[in-house]
């Protein structure tokens, strides 16, 4: 490709130029892709890890360095394009703080202001230590001892997992999405993790900022929408890059998202404005239509308009156009910072009948599950034994959510009080995988209970403040120096597949969670790592099957040199849902069954403001961060080094707050001193801090120390709320909390 | 190559996702905490809660026809390429900061450790390879994008609220769509 251009340049000589100008030009209909190479530059195709959306990556390597990230012409997701952090990801490459060979720990003290007094140890020291912990806990103590933070989980490290019969594997997703795939796996049978924004006229979206904060393929999907002259709502705290380039945007009151949904069923349903070929071909409406009409009877606009601060007629207006201008879609990939409250899973399910009642699901301008190429995992590549039961308690409280169990999901929220109060001492060993203790509501807590374990190992690319407190540290491999097969998920109308390869070699001895699951499942479970002829797997023989067997190629190394596999097929719009019904679910027996609410029900968010905390507090993700993960990559640092406390004018003047003040914000968990920052933008009642700062670790030499943790305000929960509350999705409740603000 | 070149900016496809700061950093290996930034967005607030609205802008050198900040310089060390491109050559920089007083938007900046100034070169090597600038290359969305100054001239108006003026320095930016 690349020298089809410079040929094509040399060849068109003078006249080529002119017209190769007028392709330069901003226009543009068709952009201009660069495409010329300098001789001594190698362009490798890769795809993203910053976020899950994966963006194919054109990575320019000159003399063994990355000098130049951009994106992938064909591939869905990014369409040829980075957003910020993509660009700058040779940041986290070359950042001189990574974590280089592995070390262990000679300060037995452990906390956030000891030195752990870390030394170099070897690889096979590291893994024959953390084999023998692993190998003693579990014989003294159960497999319930043995506690895995990991995400990404590549197979052969859930394969580790599940041989060793761990119960206590927990990850974020109840941050972020988690009482969406529980709800949806009911209501449409799984989570649809596309949508098809491009063909849709009317796009709905509860707290969600999603052209800026989340994914590059939703921002082309939605302004793609918009220039084919879809709608956009918001509701929204905020008036946020979504909301400028918004139709219509109201500073919806925070955690009365579930009020505004429930009453546009109510619309719907009473107005008889839903699809109604959709729905009576493919829901069970009618067989629940009695208990649906009573149900939503009692939402009325005006009722909604009282909780939510958005106009009754509004709310009726928007219902009408939902239902009747559409192909409609009311995304929801993620609630993680957006309407992540107590009430959540009920909102999930409120937002998955308006999908339903659109009757888009699957459709054309609809939320649909992606079609992807298979590509077979390590179990169906090499069979392993049967697995051993898994048996024990879980430490985060998650076996009273039997449906949160269901999707092998857990609790952040609840983790540090099952490991605090409910289970003291029952956890011996830790393995975290990128996580850190920012990603908890309450860190310090978390802190706390990470410091009462007997061995914890921490993997990772940076000495992170949760790297202070372990036993041993891994240095871990960056996205730019794995492998991996990526299919497109959230723009993948027909299945496509990007490569993940190394640009350039692992730099140190750094190394993959692939590697080190089968390392140190040699050491623990052989049988479970062993090939059918009685080698050891291998990660490259294992990647090589998985191109095969996916119809990729003859080998990973004929594929990286590909790079992007797009397979056309017809988009079949499904007819049958993987629900126990076959059919979209919008009153849920099963739920019933349960003793949860069949339909959802009205509950007010966890905290409401009070005379001691009067302001609602929220937090974000800004463009430029993805989590807590790239605060010290110094391009993204320079951009934003730290976080303040956004308020609004009105609210500060009431205050007596200046820009710049700094302002104490307490919470009845704790209290964090911040500079203000005033801003129009915010709803008076609300104060609202970026996420993924307040890092304390110095051997983060960018971000340590800078900025403070948003978690320190956020209530961490005991199961018990959840269970009571109705919380059966387990949403993490991130955004709720309620603070008092006062000048320093 | 012909030239002149410009700049147009359309705010309402701006995602705030500075994918134009973060590639230019990248490209032309700007060092970072010096505090020098070739290329920023900012963002301006505008009305009043809850009738607030926020524009994003993107913006770097200009390359301006009248360029001041060539004229200011004692040392003669900016250059104007044939193209149109205003250079600056940081060797002969002397750090005495006139360009960067008659600048009006702040496209030369003081390199903190070098003491000597810098300033966006408009990835003026990537277009003598056929390339576009690293900034409008990779902005996902075409809110920046980079042409022949003939055919931007007239696609937009030439500063926007909160701009200075332009009729001295006659900046080759054009803003689609402006507030």
């Amino acid at each position: 490709m690349r020298s089809t251009r410079r040929d094509w340049l040399r060849m068109a000589g003078g006249a080529g130029l002119a017209s190769l100008q007028s392709r330069l030009l901003a226009g543009f209909e068709d952009w201009f892709q660069p495409a010329t190479t300098a001789p001594d530059e190698q362009v490798l195709i890769t795809a993203c890890g910053i976020c899950d959306s994966a963006c194919g990556i054109r990575a320019t390597v000159k003399d063994g360095v990355v000098r130049f990230l951009e994106g992938l012409p064909d591939d869905f997701q990014g369409q040829g394009k980075l957003c910020g952090k993509g660009a700058a990801g040779a940041g986290f490459l070359y950042d001189p703080d990574r974590l280089k060979y592995p070390m262990k720990r000679t300060n037995p003290r452990k906390g956030l202001n000891e030195d752990p007094g870390f030394i170099r140890i070897s690889w096979q020291e590291a893994l024959d230590t953390i084999a023998d912990r692993i190998r003693s806990y579990r014989a003294r103590h159960g497999p319930e001892s043995l506690l895995f933070l990991t995400r990404p989980s590549p197979d052969v490290w859930v394969r580790f997992m599940r041989a060793l019969g761990v119960v206590n594997r927990v990850d974020h997703r109840d941050e972020c999405f988690q009482s969406d795939l529980v709800v949806q796996r009911y209501t449409i049978g799984g989570k649809p993790w596309g949508n098809d924004f491009e063909n849709s006229r009317y796009i709905l979206l509860f707290g969600f900022d999603m052209v800026t904060k989340t994914k590059l393929a939703h921002a082309h999907g939605v302004l793609a929408a918009k220039q084919r002259g879809a709608k956009v709502v918001l509701f929204n705290p905020e008036f946020n890059t979504t909301a400028r380039l918004a139709d219509e945007w109201y500073p919806i009151r925070p955690g009365a998202d579930l009020a505004v949904a429930l009453a546009m069923i109510h619309v719907i349903v009473n107005e008889n404005l839903f699809n109604q070929e959709f729905v009576d071909r493919f829901t069970n409406f009618r067989q629940y239509e009695r208990e649906i009409r009573d149900h939503f009877a009692r939402y009325t606009p005006e009722w909604a308009e009282g909780l939510s601060d958005v106009p009754a007629e509004a709310v009726r207006r928007i219902a009408r156009e939902f239902a009747t201008q559409g192909p409609a879609i009311v995304p929801m990939h993620k609630k993680a910072l957006a309407a992540n409250y107590m009430n959540a899973t009920q909102l999930a399910h409120a937002i998955s009948i308006l999908n339903i009642l659109a009757g888009t699901i699957d459709r054309p301008g609809g939320r649909y599950f992606a079609r992807t190429v298979s590509i077979p995992g390590v179990d169906a590549i090499y069979p392993p034994p049967a697995y051993p039961r898994v048996e024990g308690r879980r430490v985060d409280g998650t076996d009273k959510l039997p449906l949160v169990r269901e999707v092998e999901c857990g609790s952040f929220s609840t983790l540090a009080d099952g490991m605090l109060n409910k289970y003291p001492g029952m956890i011996k060993f830790a393995f975290w995988n990128t996580y850190t203790l920012l990603g908890f509501p309450h860190p310090s807590q978390m802190e706390e209970a990470l410091r009462r374990v007997e061995f914890t190992v921490v993997m990772d690319t940076l000495p992170t403040d949760t790297a202070l407190l372990a036993d041993i540290v891994l240095p871990s491999v960056t996205y730019l120096e794995s492998s991996d097969l990526v299919p497109r998920e959230y723009s993948a109308r027909t299945p496509q597949v990007v490569v993940r390869q190394p640009v350039v070699p692992a730099m140190f001895e750094t190394r993959s969670i692939g590697w080190v699951a089968i390392e140190l499942g040699k050491r623990l479970v052989p049988e479970y790592f062993r090939t059918p002829t009685g080698e050891w797997i291998s990660p490259a023989a294992l990647l090589d099957e998985r191109v095969k067997r996916a119809g990729l190629g003859s080998s990973f190394a004929e594929f990286r040199s590909v790079g992007i596999h797009t397979r056309q097929q017809p988009f079949t719009p499904r007819t049958t849902f993987a629900t126990p019904s076959g059919k979209c679910q919008i009153y849920v027996p099963e739920f019933a069954a349960r003793g949860y609410d069949p339909l959802p029900v009205w509950k007010p968010k966890a905290e409401q403001p009070s005379a001691e905390y009067p302001y609602y507090y929220l937090t974000f993700i800004p463009a430029i961060h993805r989590r807590n993960s790239t605060q010290n990559n110094p391009i993204l640092h320079e951009i934003m080094p730290t976080n303040a406390a956004i308020i609004s004018r009105t609210l500060a003047h009431r205050l007596g707050i200046r820009e710049g003040q700094m302002v104490r914000i307490r919470s009845r968990m704790g209290a964090i001193e911040l500079p203000a920052h005033l801003s129009e933008t915010l709803r008076p009642d609300c104060v609202m801090v970026a996420h993924g700062f307040g890092h304390r670790t110095r051997m983060l030499s960018l971000a340590g120390g800078q900025g403070v943790r948003d978690g320190d305000v956020i209530p961490s929960r005991a199961i018990e709320e959840y269970v009571a509350a109705g919380n059966f999705g387990g949403a993490g409740c991130i955004m709720d909390a309620v603070v008092n603000i006062e000048p320093l | 190559m012909p030239g002149p070149y410009g700049w147009l900016f359309d705010p309402r496809l701006c995602i705030e996702c500075r994918a134009c700061e973060a590639a230019c950093k990248q490209w032309n290996s700007v060092p970072v905490g010096v505090n020098v930034r070739y290329r920023v967005v900012r963002i301006r607030e505008y009305g009043s809660w809850p009738n607030v609205s926020t524009v994003p802008v993107s913006s770097a050198c200009n390359h301006c026809e009248n360029a001041l900040c060539a004229r200011a310089c004692p040392v003669k060390a900016y250059v104007r390429r044939a193209d149109g491109i205003v250079l600056l050559d940081s060797s002969r920089c002397v750090g005495c900061g006139f360009c960067d007083q008659f600048c009006p938007y702040g496209a030369p900046q003081m390199n903190r450790r070098s003491r000597r100034m810098e300033k966006c070169t408009m990835c003026a090597d990537r277009i003598d390879r056929g390339l576009q600038p690293a900034c409008a290359s990779i902005c996902p969305t075409g809110a920046l994008t980079w042409g022949e100054w003939e055919k931007i001239r007239d696609r937009g108006v030439a500063s926007i609220s909160g701009d200075p003026t332009p009729n001295t320095t006659r900046p080759r930016i054009r803003y689609v769509h402006a507030p």
